[in-house]
């Protein structure tokens, strides 16, 4: 089992990273907190042993979207629609980027994952393929379709 | 768009009552592992002295003789030799990856979940399941009732990986997939797929991974190839497939 220490730092580097991945396949702030005690329990038991910050980082957001999907199995979980987790955020969201985060949550989950993988964690279709267990062609289908959603529902470029 | 979302994105906080509700719900799992730890090795030294006072060299029999086993496949193929106190007492190799993979572990006299727990964390399967490789947890056991508590466990833990088989074997076809170089795990899945392809040899299917000899008896039978994107649940043949997770993925 991993120290104290570890498991603070690990809150302090990756819990942002969790909480958009809640907030990407969630449906409220109760199942977050599941998420966080269930991905973070699971770290400090490993015994990995991390090549790097990266390998570390791509270990938590798969060990968070395998948590989130097991959560979302259980049907007895709420049905609320994951945009009211925003609710949740603090008021300093401007008018622009909610109607962005919105439009991305109003997506289908498979839509959501790529959505926030590539554009704002910055990984490869590759990489995401490796990290979703997704044929990489898929993650390219996927990718084209999301921006193409994105823009029909934000209008304007899409430089991506 | 692209910066738009990742302004948009980096809005997104943990909230300080989530981090420290984690921290703290933390240290509480912290506090009572020691102890849980600590009481559990003296309980279980205690009762293996017990044991050995009682009985001598029969306890010490006892403790060193296997009575049920783990086979773990995708490419590498190991199997966990395990005692009654359900403690791994070896582990071997059944190709060359899995001689490789049995090499860097440290799992001798570990609880056998705790000894899983290690090879699913092991980069070289995390790499497996990520190119959307199948892998199989097979137990097998003398004492049947042993047998169903094992493959409860292993069922519960693998529900949270996808692409993973849990199943269990007859602890007799293990001398069997042994003498054919296999362990018993890639053996029942011969065995499936032998039914189905007479002509098919232990040797040919030694280098296949599970994903190749699964899409096979898929083939075969007629059931539709699951890619991990889509397709209904497999549970092989005979009942003897406890759980396949991942196998389809959810209705999103």
């Amino acid at each position: 089992m991993r120290s104290e220490q570890e498991a603070n730092r690990a809150i302090e580097l990756y819990s942002d990273t969790v909480r958009r991945l809640c907030i990407v396949h969630l449906k409220n702030h109760a199942d977050a907190e599941d998420i966080f005690q269930i991905v973070f329990l699971k770290y400090i038991q490993s015994s990995v042993v991390f090549e790097g910050d990266e390998h570390e980082k791509a270990w938590f957001i798969r060990v968070t979207i395998n948590a989130c999907k097991d959560l979302l199995k259980s049907f007895w979980r709420s049905r609320t629609v994951a945009i009211e987790d925003l609710m949740d955020q603090p008021a300093s969201i401007d008018a622009e980027s909610r109607e962005v985060l919105e439009a991305v949550l109003s997506l289908p989950t498979k839509y959501r994952q790529v959505v926030y993988l590539h554009y704002y964690e910055g990984y490869t279709a590759p990489q995401i393929g490796k990290i979703l267990g997704r044929n990489v062609n898929t993650v390219y289908t996927l990718l084209t379709r999301s921006k193409k959603l994105l823009k029909d529902r934000l209008g304007g470029d899409s430089d991506a | 768009m692209h910066e738009k979302l990742k302004t948009s994105f980096d809005h997104i906080h943990a909230e300080p009552d989530l981090k420290a509700g984690t921290r703290e719900f933390l240290l509480h799992k912290m506090s009572e592992y020691p102890k849980k730890s600590a009481a559990y090795r003296s309980l279980l030294a205690a009762a293996i002295c017990l044991v050995f006072m009682l009985a001598g060299f029969g306890g010490y029999r006892m403790y060193f003789t296997p009575v049920s086993a783990v086979s773990i496949d995708i490419n590498p193929s190991i199997e966990f030799k395990i005692n009654r106190f359900d403690k791994v007492l070896s582990v071997e190799g059944y190709n060359d990856d899995g001689i490789d993979l049995a090499s860097g572990l440290n799992v001798r006299f570990m609880g056998y979940m705790d000894a899983i727990n290690q090879v699913l964390n092991d980069r070289t399967v995390m790499e497996y399941l990520a190119q959307d490789e199948v892998l199989s947890i097979m137990v097998s056991s003398a004492d049947g009732k042993k047998q169903n508590e094992m493959l409860a466990n292993v069922e519960c833990y693998a529900a949270e990986y996808h692409n993973v088989y849990c199943g269990m074997g007859r602890y007799e076809d293990m001398t069997a997939a042994h003498m054919h170089g296999l362990s018993f795990g890639k053996y029942r899945a011969f065995l499936e797929l032998q039914a189905l392809e007479p002509n098919i040899t232990p040797e040919d299917v030694q280098g296949w991974t599970m994903r190749e000899i699964r899409d096979r008896i898929d083939a075969l039978s007629g059931t539709v190839p699951d890619n991990g994107q889509g397709g209904a649940g497999h549970h092989g043949q005979g009942g003897e497939y406890g759980h396949r997770n991942g196998w389809s993925t959810q209705s999103e």
